[in-house]
């Protein structure tokens, strides 16, 4: 069943305070998931 | 002293071009050869799309830039890829022509010691019958000309509409094995923002037309994110989103044909249907560009170097989808045959897709192809780079930098919606971008807690961030390699 998005879902998503938390929160997760490494996938042949 | 040549300024070339001048004495000499002469910054064009940015600003000329950075640069085009030579040219070198002026259809003959080709997809619109951007009502946001032309046509279509007319637009895939879903999820969403911004949102039919099999999949085979507390499949999450939205959904449709506004295309059914429009933005499919190879003695290899893109480090043993692991993807990007050769970004061949193969009844394929986007191609030019950097400095071969797509995560910060307080992004993370089923069995390949989706207004400011962040990088304006790829 489609959840559609709740009147105080939609208060939290578009207030500019909470939002600026959010965005603090979203720059380092982001930061650390992209910037947290990567390499290889096989076994060193 | 060493020349690296590298094909292709878009996200690829120009990072793999900056962090080899960056790290490279001027000894060594770093060309780019591209036929444009702006680089873009191709995740903006949504905005040039709806008229909210204009193109000038997502874009800068590289001639400058190269000049001040001592990074010599033809705009010119390749034509053949000559690894060993020739007769005459004991080198390796591209045939390369140039495309702009008083050297323009001139040829030269560019020599290297490690070639870097970061030249991406070829837009292949004449895939798809009628689809060429600009006519049929049917536009594209691929480029910073087309989005151009896109803001145009929608623009006008929104005119009408304040005049009472009633509209249906079309956006999605514009092929049966188009990728790229996720710009055009972005667009779809720009687009309803901005009609309701003019007043005419309730004049609007909108309809999301896709190749995927599901909702969410975005090529990716779809994904099991942390959403909140909560544990939601993407499609769920688009679902919500589209629901709330009121954009209706076309999926497994394999789009052939545009005429004057009307899209042909035959679904999973095998079923052939139309979907009339006054406005449509389809993604077409992505095909590598038809070079052609050649030996010392002339003759074509053309099949050690291309499988329709580059051929990498990649197995591409052909096999069924059950046997897929992320073991089959590159991890250097380094051509098999010819070792100073790579293709990171876009330019390499997939080993096969990521989202499940499906045909027909009619035996059709359908289905979206791999994407690649900013991210991995950035990540993916800078490891090349440092490879090559290495083997340079240590005079010889190296490849301790290692970056396949099964072991990288990568960040798709949607556009929802334009504007600093009701902006709106859908901020989607995953780990690993491809899915590594045996790591990771129970959640869909993928890790939860890095595979995450966001809804909400932080989610345009991030993107807006990085739009600024990523142009100031492109610029190479002082301390720009400390912002991540």
């Amino acid at each position: 069943m489609t959840q559609r998005i709740s009147k105080y879902q939609r208060f939290k998503m578009m207030n500019p305070i909470l939002q600026f938390f959010k965005f603090i929160y979203l720059s380092l997760k982001v930061l650390i998931i992209v910037a947290g490494g990567h390499g290889g996938t096989r076994k060193a042949h | 002293m060493s020349k690296i040549v590298v094909l292709g300024a878009g996200i690829s070339g120009h990072v793999a071009a900056s962090h080899l001048r960056r790290k490279l004495s001027k000894a060594h000499e770093v060309v780019v050869v591209s036929p444009n002469s702006n680089y873009q910054w191709i995740p903006s064009n949504i905005w040039v799309g709806i008229g909210r940015i204009k193109s000038e600003k997502i874009l800068f000329p590289l001639a400058s830039l190269y000049k001040k950075k001592h990074i010599d640069f033809k705009q010119a085009k390749a034509v053949s890829f000559h690894p060993e030579g020739d007769a005459q040219e004991q080198k390796p070198y591209v045939l390369a022509e140039y495309v702009a002026g008083e050297t323009k259809g001139q040829q030269e003959k560019v020599t290297y010691d490690y070639l870097i080709n970061a030249t991406g997809p070829k837009l292949n619109f004449e895939a798809t019958e009628g689809l060429n951007p600009g006519t049929n009502k049917a536009y594209s946001v691929c480029t910073y000309t087309h989005a151009d032309h896109a803001w145009e046509g929608l623009n006008a279509l929104i005119q009408e509409m304040k005049k009472g007319k009633k509209a249906k637009i079309l956006i999605g895939t514009g092929h049966a094995k188009a990728t790229c879903q996720g710009a055009a999820f972005e667009y779809i969403l720009n687009v309803e923002q901005e009609l309701r911004r003019h007043n005419v949102r309730d004049l609007a039919e909108i309809t999301w037309i896709s190749n995927e099999y599901q909702l969410g999949d975005f090529g990716m085979d779809g994904m099991l994110l942390s959403y909140g507390s909560m544990t939601m499949k993407s499609s769920e999450m688009v679902e919500m989103v589209f629901e709330d939205r009121d954009i209706k959904w076309i999926l497994g449709a394999g789009v052939n044909k545009i005429e004057d506004g009307i899209a042909h295309y035959e679904n999973l059914e095998g079923e052939t249907k139309t979907e009339t429009f006054d406005f449509a933005m389809l993604i077409p499919s992505f095909s590598g560009h038809g070079f052609k190879a050649f030996d010392k003695n002339n003759q074509d290899i053309t099949d050690k170097l291309f499988k329709g893109f580059m051929i990498v480090d990649a197995d591409y043993t052909p096999k069924p989808y059950e046997e897929w692991t992320v073991q089959d993807w590159p991890e250097t990007y380094q051509n098999p045959t010819y070792k100073n050769i790579f293709a990171p970004g876009i330019a390499f061949a997939p080993p096969h897709t990521i989202s499940k193969p499906r045909k027909s009844k009619n035996g059709t394929e359908i289905f979206p192809s791999p994407p690649r986007t900013g991210m991995p191609s950035g990540i993916t030019a800078k490891l090349v780079a440092d490879n090559i950097i290495d083997s340079i400095k240590n005079n010889k071969e190296s490849l301790k930098h290692k970056g396949s797509m099964g072991n990288m995560g990568a960040a798709c910060i949607a556009s929802a919606g334009f504007g600093l307080t009701q902006g709106s992004g859908i901020s989607i993370t995953t780990f690993p971008i491809i899915p590594d089923y045996v790591k990771y069995p129970k959640t869909h390949g993928r890790k939860l807690g890095k595979t995450f989706g966001e809804i909400g207004l932080a989610g345009h400011w991030l993107k807006l961030a990085l739009h600024y962040a990523f142009i100031y990088k492109a610029k190479m304006k002082p301390f720009w390699w400390l912002i991540p790829e």
